[in-house]
């Protein structure tokens, strides 16, 4: 009895020891609120704006690359500019619009917010960091009069697309950072024989080279046999992060045309084995308001 | 019967006896806890010193209070005055610790500071303590001009103009309502130096008091001297130049161990989870070694460099980082920190 008393008691005062002691979070795990396509786990800080400028260019080989299109310099599949505010140090909120990579629309504003739940810790009572990460897109491109094409829009509600991700970060040791992100799709209006409704699974390694600089590959796995979408693709992208003070710019490679989970979790259909990837970047910076 | 009657009896005098003597002597000590807890400002004024100020006569409370928020949270509240940021991208404690920083008041070694800041978890900083800072007669001082210049001619000997610099010029902040600069006036004062905060013994101190009273004038402007010499009246600032290249031991004459403490204390207090700046820093290879690899060059990425110069508030970067002066953190413990950073970059 007494034992047990004993070790209840051990068990309480390590508790309450390990609660009062200042736990240290892990940090740039991936240095940007983006990975490259998709989210990372980190937040602004309160009292933080982030405006970022996405884009993507045209296909660096293939039948609309090569030295024709300057290697895809020519091109534009995709420009996004966005802004993120922190409201806490957890939570943030954004919105942005896309120029759409025009499969099956373009012209594209979304509104996105994130919530981080868990920190990963240094001493590894939090081993993973974890956020939510919802959008909401609407297009606002002219209503197709072709009746058969998605971009007909019969209804305003037809505009509309989601998306909600948990993401999942864990950091081992000081360079080697991964992430896991189920998210779902959901499109309101879709071709006849594609789905409303898509599952996918994405991973992503950031390998850090130096203190500013990391290798990272991200990719996505959509979970679909609708017919309509046998010759989609998933969505792979290669690329680095560099940290200055105040930015953060990624270069990447990627097959996915369009920025934002709306576009290239389903509607990728570039080939990277057929040379339809691209260069895109991103520069993000950081104000305090 | 009658026997244990008288050892009852004995008992309860005895008790009562211990009962008296301790209400007298608590009773005692209370007394001389409250006169000893007279602020060194009112002593000094009451002791006829002229060259000392002492803007606040009576502590308002209330004002305290909002000027406590001011300092630690940035912004307050107070009547119907609504509060605004004073500034976007600092607070006091940033920059300056708000309590003792030496283990006495006339300390100014900045080993002794560095030691203190360990053995009393907190944190070593560019700026001075601000606990004190009523009893000071100098601020901003000696090379404080290099860097300000007339932005500082009036702020040197008023706290009040010392207090409206920082918060415009060195927080990147705006100038103070009057009620905010009275707030802090207030905050500062309840925090001033009291005579029970001074090395003194009772009889010192006792006679401090007894010639504040009665004593004569040249026993009051002795004692004004003798009383000033017990605690640091301004903080001196002597900037150095960055350590020409081929001066620099980059870590061989250095002691790791001390340099850790600095690194914690002072680097991480900012930017561990890049909680002030951009520049997130760890005690990791990789942070270690961003700044290993610049220890040669004359830029901000340089330890050499940006202790001895800081950064500038810059459009878009508002931020910047304090310079250390040599008060704050000696030659040697520069040296100390490049050989933790050598260590831990395992170089």
């Amino acid at each position: 009895m007494k034992l047990s008393i004993s070790i209840i008691c051990s068990f309480i005062c390590i508790f309450f020891t390990k609660a009062q002691e200042e736990v240290k979070a892990v940090t740039e795990t991936f240095s940007g609120i983006k990975i490259i396509n998709s989210h990372s786990t980190k937040t602004l800080k309160k009292r933080e704006f982030s405006y970022v400028i996405e884009h993507r260019f045209g296909d660096i080989a293939g039948s609309n690359g090569g030295v024709q299109t300057g290697f895809g310099f020519d091109n534009a599949t995709d420009i996004r500019f966005g802004g993120y505010f922190g409201l806490s140090d957890k939570w943030m909120v954004g919105f942005g619009r896309s120029k759409g990579a025009g499969n099956p629309f373009r012209s594209l504003v979304d509104l996105n917010t994130k919530y981080r739940i868990l920190q990963q810790t240094e001493d590894n009572t939090i081993p993973v960091s974890l956020a939510l990460v919802g959008t909401a897109n609407v297009t606002y491109m002219k209503a197709s009069e072709d009746i058969s094409l998605v971009s007909s829009f019969p209804k305003f509600t037809n505009r509309l697309s989601y998306s909600s991700q948990i993401v999942i970060t864990r950091k081992f040791g000081t360079r080697l950072s991964t992430a896991l992100t189920p998210t779902y799709v959901h499109r309101n209006y879709v071709r006849f024989d594609d789905v409303n409704g898509l599952f996918a699974l994405g991973g992503a390694v950031n390998l850090k080279i130096t203190k500013k600089i990391g290798l990272i590959a991200e990719y996505f796995h959509a979970f679909s046999d609708a017919e309509g979408r046998a010759n989609n693709k998933n969505s792979l992208a290669l690329g680095m992060e560099w940290i200055t003070s105040g930015h953060v710019f990624h270069f990447n490679f990627t097959n996915a045309r369009g920025i934002g989970e709306v576009q290239y979790i389903p509607s990728t259909t570039s080939d990277w084995l057929s040379g339809q990837f691209r260069f895109g970047f991103s520069i993000s910076r950081i104000f305090k308001y | 019967m009658k026997r244990l009657n008288v050892t009852l009896l004995l008992g309860l005098v005895g008790f009562a006896s211990w009962l008296l003597l301790s209400s007298v002597s608590v009773v005692k000590l209370t007394g001389k806890a409250l006169v000893y807890n007279v602020g060194l400002s009112d002593l000094l004024e009451s002791l006829g010193d002229t060259s000392s100020r002492n803007p606040v006569k009576t502590v308002d409370r209330k004002l305290v209070s909002v000027g406590e928020k001011l300092i630690f949270e940035g912004k307050a509240n107070y009547k119907s005055n609504k509060g605004k940021r004073i500034s976007t991208y600092f607070v006091c404690t940033d920059c300056h610790n708000m309590t003792q920083e030496y283990p006495t008041l006339t300390d100014v070694d900045p080993q002794v500071r560095l030691d203190y800041a360990v053995e009393n978890n907190i944190a070593f900083l560019p700026g001075s303590t601000l606990h004190g800072i009523y009893n000071r007669q100098q601020f901003y001082t000696k090379d404080y001009e290099k860097k300000y210049g007339e932005l500082i001619k009036d702020a040197q000997d008023t706290l009040e103009n010392a207090i409206q610099v920082c918060a415009k010029y060195c927080s990147s902040g705006r100038f103070l309502e009057d009620w905010e600069e009275q707030a802090i006036l207030h905050y500062f004062k309840d925090k001033e130096l009291r005579l029970i905060d001074l090395d003194l013994t009772d009889k010192e101190k006792n006679r401090i008091l007894t010639i504040s009273y009665s004593g004569s004038e040249e026993e009051k402007m002795k004692s004004i001297s003798w009383l000033k010499e017990k605690y640091t009246q301004a903080y001196i600032a002597t900037f150095l130049e960055t350590k020409p290249k081929n001066e620099r031991n980059y870590g061989k004459s250095g002691n790791a161990d001390n340099g850790q403490k600095i690194y914690e204390k002072s680097c991480l207090h900012c930017h561990d989870n890049a909680r002030v700046t951009y520049l997130d820093l760890d005690k990791d290879v990789l942070s270690a070694g961003l700044l290993w690899k610049h220890r040669k060059d004359y830029t901000d990425l340089s330890p050499y460099q940006i202790i001895r110069h800081g950064t500038y508030p810059i459009t878009g970067r508002k931020q910047y980082m304090p310079l250390y002066t040599e008060e704050k953190m000696s030659k040697q413990q520069v040296e100390d920190l490049v050989a933790y950073i050598k260590k831990i970059a395992k170089k």
